[in-house]
């Protein structure tokens, strides 16, 4: 059992070739954080600057786009827009320097504007500029690296900065009153809870949405386990999942969706520019469905089921309306909303109270609980050993359960330190704890030795290589580590 | 669903499951229902408990509680309604549990009588209820409570002159009773019957009710002062309390009230006495004896408040109301004491009013009114007795008292009552106690026997308060050593087993430890719990510490407890399980237990009940005050026994006030060596041996001691050991230490094996 410290383990994500080490370790691999990566990896992808990448946000996600991609996308005058306003500040202060300049400028010119304390934010800087293929590096002959804005970049940042930007489309003018803002987030709420159900358990789903089966497969790949003939399960990382906040898993869905693209005929570059695009659109304006090409009104439909943007129909023309989650999407999804309000209360005695009509949270709290009242606004539940113990087996940690109950906790005992009782914290720390004093080691058992004598130097020779687990001289029983059984066996023939 | 709301709780669920199967022999903590609980099916749960169709009222955020349809109710504290909330529900229904944001109520058929019989109406229910619910009341709550009301508050049982008749307003009623064959032949004819079926008619003055808060007093106002016929027949002695029985929700469903109009009782002569001025009812002490005293009249019921509230306060208090004779009854002689003393505490009663009768000593009160304390044995013993004995029981018997006054009501076995109950003639009964648990599930029958519950103390509350202390209740884990677990896991060691994880050398030691740290850091006073014998002498006699058990004689408990109370070299005292109930210590802070009667969750309440008492100024005791915790109650455990199971089962009761209990893994310390005793594997493997070659009836499971004041629970008990071991004198022996305290200390401890002869002369026929 493996347990990875952070939802779904994408901090573990690493340059392409530590990503094939650990593929080639873990059994089976954690399927989301590392199939998104073998999925792109294409053919122009023999270059990628070997940096640490954490995936958290759909920048992350561009950053690791291979460079022949990274540089069609540039192509866009809006992305490079997005691209920058993307960038730590001293990026950006090192994109404006170099706008215009158009020689190679030696790295050691760049070091001399810092000092000495700011270098690692220098460093920070630089390696996202080269990740993002915004800054290009050389190495000349002597060995002395030099950086260069990359010239499609260039020229299209100039233009978009000097000339403003046009969107392909623009707000279209109606006289049909549009949902206010926050019609549209509880919209954007609703819709996201019914994809959530739906992709979790679609009986309990009260409607579903209109992806297609194919399409929630997708999803649900790497959350439910699949087997025929089996009810779908939620999986170890289907559970983690759903114990993430709102950002976290839309952002793992996007990803999903956008790494799938292929699967469908669709180049996720254009994908990624045609969300990146929409981000420049004016959140609960309407925008003219026409305007868009096939591939685009497919993707609208989609996000649209995931809540990120509203479709409506007029007489003659159909819109679709931006809500804040997509317009937010290049800034950073892990940040972008505001952070939703607790609603679970828990007590000293283990009972759980949860201010909450949903659904979803229901099934949320069943992962670890045992529900035991649902009232039009509440849901009592009770945290028991045998819940936590299957909790536990579905690979949910004492921790993910803690961090939920901590940051859902209800504002009536938040502000209470610690929001859980402690007592409740130590018990579930205590019952994960509980099940990992048994530690398995392979072993092979030896008996019915021919002579003492021959027992004995066995035990000897496994003690020499540290692996004697267990010996009793009396019955002349042996248990040593599988990894030395070769060498025994090795050992014991000669002795023959 | 029934009337115990543990059935439907979920409850910390057992650390090692697999103890379970060792736990059948004792009843006292095996619960059939459990397994039942245990393998419920979720998805059929989850079916039954779905409510969210109850419509919301829009106001729904204003108002405290959630009802559902099964009974159950959940309370907000954090409500600006809570306390009104709160005062209702504590009248309607029983408290399942309540921690410190919400609270959750289970309504039954019992709690609903207790609320008719303080003067509560059905409509009244209802209407409050619905005020107070966020959603409209499920239909189903609704009929119940009709159902369960409907025949509530209709028939009085009342004792005048030493008869007892049953009243009611309604003759049709009583003529329903009359067909039923218990009641009609309890009937006793009358000659003198006026009334067509031959009732007795006379006139009662209607009721003037005071109201209970603000929310009821719309209702109160129909039923007051209007003159009631009220018809009546009398019926014999000795069948009150079946026929009360016939007559509760199970059966009949016409539970009579009991009521004494103590005001206009010109036959009984009258006590004079009253409060001291000094003696002020704390808000909740005042708020339960309103209950009681509510129209103008004493009801009979129990009064539930923790341990070191102040219970005798409400004891005496209702007694001075009632200016009656009085009996009051408490479990041993020890207590009988502190009873006198709380009585000539806090009333301005005179000594020759008072009188204390024990197998030690048989006082007698002048004048034809008075207090008289003693023991439910002294009252319920069916044996031969002195001349002087027979002569004050047989005045007991004789006499109508005015208030029956029963401590400790949780402890006394059910038969016991009954006995005290049909051998005295009283025209209230009221009980008192800390934990209306019983390990036996006959909490019930307390329902008839004496009345239901009237008032029911919120712990949490208190403590908040600061009128009883803020404890931290810590479990300490202590891994068994190798040694120790190799044993205890042997078959043959099945009886041993106890022994085996109460003398783990590591609990000894974490023992030691703990008795270190708060005599010396913190100059606490200690009282160390061991239910089981071996291990109290043992552990008392290892760290030269004075021990009191069943054996004990009552003359050395007083020195014991007087040395602990006075002496600063004595600040730490072993007690066996005679120190659960009613010994007053009120010096102690520190409880440490290390072996405990199985998954009695009483007697953990009980334990902790001996610290509860407020010490120190209340602002240092307030939240965030200086000393937010000033008490300390610690249970050892040893690791993977099922001492683990039983230790959960016992935290139940106090969870569901609103404790917590921290989980220690760390005692004693890891750096801790040879300070502390069986350091050494030497002493630990001798420690081992001793254990392992104690005769079978000094470890076994179950250690009775039956002191002639102490009453256990006799009844239906599955008893090991030898009859020695049961009386607690199986080859015991007192050691002798000198801790300083020099002629004080002086035959106090002295060994004083127990000869049958000397024995006291009620138990001579039962042991001798």
């Amino acid at each position: 059992m493996h347990s990875t410290g952070s939802p779904l383990g994408l901090e573990a994500v690493a340059g392409r070739n530590q990503l094939r080490r650990l593929q080639a370790h873990k059994h089976p691999p954690p399927p989301h954080s590392l199939k998104f990566h073998s999925d792109l990896q294409s053919p122009c992808a023999d270059k990628m600057p070997q940096v640490k990448i954490i995936a958290k946000n759909f920048m992350d996600m561009v950053a690791s786009l291979p460079a022949c991609k990274l540089d069609k996308l540039c192509e866009s005058p809006f992305i490079c827009e997005a691209i920058l306003r993307s960038l730590p500040p001293l990026a950006k202060k090192y994109v404006l320097q170099l706008l215009y300049i158009v020689v190679p400028i030696p790295a050691k010119s760049f070091e001399e504007w810092v000092l000495p304390d700011g270098l690692s934010k220098h460093r920070v800087a630089i390696d996202r500029l080269i990740q993002l293929r915004v800054y290009i590096e050389t190495i000349d002959r002597k060995k002395e690296t030099s950086y260069q804005l990359n010239p499609t970049f260039q020229i299209n940042l100039q233009k978009q900065l000097i000339h403003g930007g046009v969107l392909p489309r623009e707000p279209m003018p109606l006289n049909v009153r549009l949902p206010t803002l926050e019609e549209l987030e509880t919209y954007t709420h609703e819709q996201w809870e019914c994809f959530l159900l739906q992709l979790i358990s679609s009986t309990q789903a009260e409607r579903l949405t209109n992806f297609s089966f194919a399409m929630m497969k997708v999803f649900q790949r790497g959350l439910l386990s699949q087997r025929e003939k089996e009810a779908p399960r939620l999986t170890e990382n289907g559970f983690q999942f759903l114990l993430m906040d709102t950002n976290a898993q839309l952002w793992y869905i996007i990803r999903e969706y956008i790494s799938n693209a292929e699967e469908r005929g669709v180049d996720p570059v254009d994908l990624i520019s045609f969300m990146l695009e929409l981000s420049f659109h004016e959140t609960g304006q309407a925008y003219n469905i026409n305007t868009l090409t096939e591939v685009q009104i497919i993707t609208v439909k989609d996000l649209a089921n995931l809540g990120l943007v509203k479709l409506q129909q007029g007489r003659k023309d159909s819109w679709f309306i931006p809500t804040k989650l997509v317009t937010n999407l290049s800034v950073s999804l892990s940040d972008s909303t505001t952070r939703k309000q607790g609603f679970v209360v828990v007590e000293t005695n283990f009972r759980m109270y949860a201010y909450s009509s949903s659904k979803l949270h229901c099934e949320i709290l069943r992962l670890f609980s045992r529900v035991e009242y649902q009232l039009p606004n509440l849901i009592v539940g009770a945290i028991t050993k045998e819940s936590l113990y299957s909790a536990f087996e579905n690979g949910i940690t004492a921790e993910q359960i803690i961090s939920f109950l901590q940051q859902n906790a209800h504002p009536r005992v938040a502000e209470r330190m610690p929001s859980v009782p402690e007592n409740v914290m130590d018990q579930i720390r205590l019952w994960e704890a509980d099940l990992n004093r048994v530690e398995m080691t392979p072993a092979h058992l030896y008996e019915e030795f021919p002579s003492k004598d021959v027992f004995d130097s066995a035990c000897d020779f496994a003690r020499d290589y540290g692996g004697v687990l267990w010996e009793d001289s009396k019955t002349m029983r042996l248990v040593v580590k599988a990894d030395i059984h070769n060498h025994i066996r090795e050992y014991l023939r000669r002795q023959k | 669903m029934g009337f115990h709301g543990e059935k439907n709780r979920p409850a910390k669920k057992h650390k090692s499951s697999k103890d379970h199967h060792y736990m059948v022999h004792d009843e006292d903590s095996y619960y059939p229902e459990e397994l039942e609980d245990n393998n419920r099916d979720g998805e059929k749960e989850g079916k039954k408990t779905d409510f969210t169709n109850l419509e919301l009222k829009p106001d729904h955020a204003n108002r405290p509680l959630w009802a559902c349809a099964d009974g159950r109710i959940f309370l907000e504290t954090f409500s600006s309604l809570y306390k009104q909330a709160y005062d209702f529900l504590i009248a309607i229904a029983e408290p399942v549990c309540r921690p410190e944001s919400m609270h959750e109520y289970n309504l039954t058929p019992h709690s609903l009588y207790a609320a008719v019989s303080v003067g509560l109406d059905t409509e009244t229910i209802i209407t409050v209820l619905n005020k107070l619910s966020k959603t409209k009341l499920p239909k189903e709550m609704i009929d119940f409570i009709h159902a369960s009301t409907a025949n509530y508050g209709k028939v009085k049982l009342v004792l005048k002159k030493n008869r007892y008749f049953i009243e009611s307003p309604f003759p049709e009623v009583l003529k329903t009773l009359l067909k039923d064959e218990v009641v009609g032949k309890a009937r006793i004819s009358s000659e003198n019957a006026n009334g067509t079926d031959g009732f007795t008619i006379s006139k009662a003055l209607g009721e003037m009710r005071s109201g209970h808060d603000e929310l009821l007093t719309e209702a109160e106002l129909a039923t007051a002062a209007e003159e009631k016929e009220t018809h009546s027949f009398e019926i014999d002695p000795s069948q009150v309390e079946n026929v009360k029985q016939r007559c509760l929700p199970n059966a009949l469903n016409y539970p009579m009230l009991e009521e004494y109009d103590f005001r206009n009782d010109t036959v009984n002569p009258d006590l004079d006495v009253e409060l001291k001025p000094h003696a002020r009812p704390r808000p909740y002490q005042e708020k339960s004896l309103t209950k009681m005293f509510g129209n103008g009249r004493a009801r009979s019921g129990i009064i539930v408040l923790p341990c070191g509230a102040g219970k005798s306060l409400v004891g005496v208090s209702a007694a001075c109301r009632i200016r009656k004779s009085c009996l009051c009854l408490a479990t041993n002689a020890v207590s009988v004491d502190q009873w006198a003393f709380q009585f000539k505490l806090w009333s301005t009663i005179k000594d020759e009013q008072i009188c204390r009768f024990t197998s030690d000593s048989k006082e007698r009160f002048r004048g034809n009114a008075g207090v008289v304390v003693t023991t439910y044995n002294m009252v319920a013993f069916g044996g031969k007795r002195s001349e002087e004995s027979e002569k004050i029981i047989e005045e007991i018997r004789n006499r109508e008292w005015g208030l029956l006054l029963m401590d400790e009501v949780h402890v006394v076995p059910a038969h016991m009552f009954r006995k005290v109950i049909s051998l005295t003639k009283s025209h209230c009964k009221l009980g008192l106690t800390a934990t209306l648990v019983r390990e036996d599930e006959r909490i019930t029958d307390l329902n008839f026997l004496i009345g239901p519950k009237l008032y029911e103390a919120n712990w949490l509350d208190l403590v908040k308060g600061g009128f009883i202390a803020n404890v931290q209740c810590a479990e300490v884990w202590c891994p068994m050593t190798k040694e120790f677990f190799a044993e205890y896991l042997k078959k043959d060691n099945a009886k041993r087993k106890q022994a085996l994880y109460v003398m783990n050398p590591n609990k000894f030691r974490a023992c030691e430890f703990l008795i270190r740290f708060h005599e010396q850091q913190r100059g606490d006073k200690i009282i160390v719990f061991a239910d089981n014998l071996f291990a109290l002498t043992e552990y008392a006699m290892k760290l030269r510490k004075p021990m009191i058990y069943g054996a004990t004689s009552h003359v050395e408990r007083t020195k014991i407890l007087e040395a602990f109370k006075t002496s600063r070299d004595v600040n730490t005292i072993f007690l066996s399980k005679v120190g659960d109930n009613s010994i007053d210590i009120p010096e102690a802070n520190v409880i440490i237990q290390i072996s405990s009667h199985a998954g009695s969750r009483r007697q953990e309440a009980q334990r902790l009940g001996r610290i509860l008492r407020a010490k120190g100024r209340l602002e240092d005791r307030m939240a965030g005050g200086k000393e937010e915790y000033n008490a300390f109650f610690y249970s050892l455990v040893s690791t993977d026994t099922q001492e683990m199971y039983y230790s959960t089962k016992r935290q139940q009761f106090l969870i569901d006030q609103g404790y917590s209990f921290k989980v220690i893994t760390s005692l004693p310390p890891a750096d801790s060596g040879p300070e502390l005793s069986y350091y050494r594997l030497e002493d630990q493997l001798a420690l081992l041996k001793k254990v392992l070659t104690a005769g079978d009836d000094l470890v076994g499971l179950e250690q009775l001691e039956e002191d002639a004041d102490d009453i256990a629970l006799v009844k239906g008990r599955r008893s090991m050991g030898s009859m020695s071991a049961m009386s607690g004198a199986s080859g015991m022996v007192y050691m002798e230490y000198n801790t300083g305290q020099k002629k004080q200390g002086h035959g106090l401890m002295k060994g004083k094996p127990k000869d049958p002869s000397k024995r006291h002369h009620l138990f001579k026929r039962r042991y001798g």
